[in-house]
């Protein structure tokens, strides 16, 4: 695993101040926020700043960082005094835990974050945090919830799916020390979830203290990019291609939907380039049903034969008067 | 292997306790974030004990969540920023959707 450099992606030096932190982290994020950067990596610059920043802004995070980092400079292996990861622990999902200073959004950190902070809460308990055996009876506390985020495809989203989730925690062990556990679960994904929506798994985030119910897992549902269909909230899109007599003399074709079916549509006579064709409802799921979108992609056939060559010398003789650039003023 | 039961938030939407737990803030922040409009309720007449939250509430809770903490962004300012955010994501998809983005 690659040792991840938090000072540096920040841009900071390692005995930088909480303030000079936050204005650096605040200049990045103003640069590479995904929704007004113009930088054609901002995502990932984004995550790797946020996970920097998430770090180096705990006391505790940041000790427990730059312990690890000393033990590379002096070559030691960057999964510290950690297990590494068995291959494929994150195969389709992504597990992360809340931080102290607020809510659960690490759904985008890396491998490396994991294997030092695991599934952490962010209070009492987490690594380097020293509590106690003996203290950690004296309070009573409902567990905290974790956030995580699933992807999974479109037909697993319409049809519903069972999906096995492997997910790592940090536990406190009898003598107090933190150790990353792993757990399987099988989860239900019920069917006509869509992207944005959270799936809540109830008793799956961290354990309750002093008899307290431990808190909530919740899954945030992404849909992986698929072959034919685009998703737009409760919309999808898919480009239709036609041939030019399709789209010029109107034609019935059959278009597969998402759900499995096959469906026949009228093209429209004088269809163009770039037409939207709705197939109401046949969309996501959901109180509104979304819409399936037909883009309509005119595809040429090629001038490959005599026959086909004739073909377009025919339909040029026969429209003498079109001129597709007759709007140049050429 | 245990099996889990899941519910989505569309079903079984978050009461005002169960969305403040979520993202680690108190009763009262949940409802500052309904006086700023933040968050939409179906009832806002009523008490906050009977308020309901689903998805699109926890994602714009988060939202608002790492705005005061990454940014300290004031409630207000969070409220204007996220419905930007949600204006400018709008206007990207109808970009897509005629093929221009």
């Amino acid at each position: 695993m690659d040792f991840k450099d938090y000072y540096s992606a920040l841009g900071v030096a390692r005995d930088a101040g909480e303030d000079d932190i936050r204005k650096a982290y605040r200049k990045l994020a103003r640069k590479y926020h995904p929704d007004v950067s113009k930088e054609a990596d901002a995502d990932a610059k984004m995550r790797e700043i946020n996970e920097a920043r998430d770090v180096l802004s705990d006391k505790e995070k940041r000790a427990a960082y730059d312990q690890l980092a000393d033990h590379v400079a002096r070559g030691g292996s960057p999964d510290g005094g950690f297990r590494p990861p068995p291959p494929g622990w994150d195969e389709g999902f992504e597990f992360h835990s809340r931080p102290g200073a607020g809510p659960a959004d690490h759904a985008d950190f890396s491998e490396f974050f994991s294997s030092i902070f695991g599934n952490r809460g962010g209070g009492r308990g987490g690594m380097g945090g020293g509590t106690g055996g003996g203290a950690r009876e004296a309070w009573r506390e409902r567990g905290e919830d974790h956030h995580a985020a699933i992807e999974i495809s479109l037909e697993d989203a319409l049809h519903g799916a069972e999906r096995q989730l492997s997910l790592r925690a940090q536990e406190i062990d009898d003598q107090g020390r933190p150790r990353l556990v792993e757990r399987t679960l099988d989860v239900r994904i019920p069917a006509g979830v869509r992207p944005g929506q959270y799936i809540r798994l109830a008793g799956q985030g961290l354990p309750g203290h002093g008899g307290e119910p431990a808190g909530d897992l919740y899954l945030e549902v992404r849909i992986a990019p698929h072959r034919l269909y685009r998703v737009e909230g409760n919309d999808l899109y898919m480009t239709l291609p036609v041939t030019p007599s399709e789209a010029a003399l109107g034609a019935h074709v059959t278009v597969p939907t998402p759900a499995g079916a096959q469906v026949d549509v009228t093209i429209p006579k004088g269809a163009r380039n770039g037409m939207k064709l709705r197939l109401k409802e046949r969309g996501l799921g959901g109180r509104t049903p979304g819409h399936l979108y037909l883009l309509l992609e005119i595809a040429l056939p090629p001038a490959d034969s005599d026959a086909a060559r004739a073909a377009y010398d025919q339909l040029a003789k026969a429209t003498p008067s079109f001129d597709p650039r007759r709007n140049l003023g050429a | 292997m245990p099996t889990v039961t899941t519910t989505t938030l569309e079903t079984a939407p978050l009461t005002v306790r169960e969305l403040a737990r979520a993202v680690g803030a108190e009763d009262q922040w949940v409802v500052r974030l309904v006086e700023v409009e933040i968050l939409r309720v179906d009832t806002p007449a009523e008490p906050p004990e009977r308020w309901h939250f689903r998805s699109d509430a926890l994602q714009r809770a988060l939202a608002a969540r790492r705005l005061e903490r990454d940014f300290g962004a004031n409630l207000d300012s969070a409220a204007l920023i996220l419905d930007l955010q949600s204006e400018l994501r709008r206007l990207r998809a109808l970009l897509r959707a005629h093929g221009v983005a």
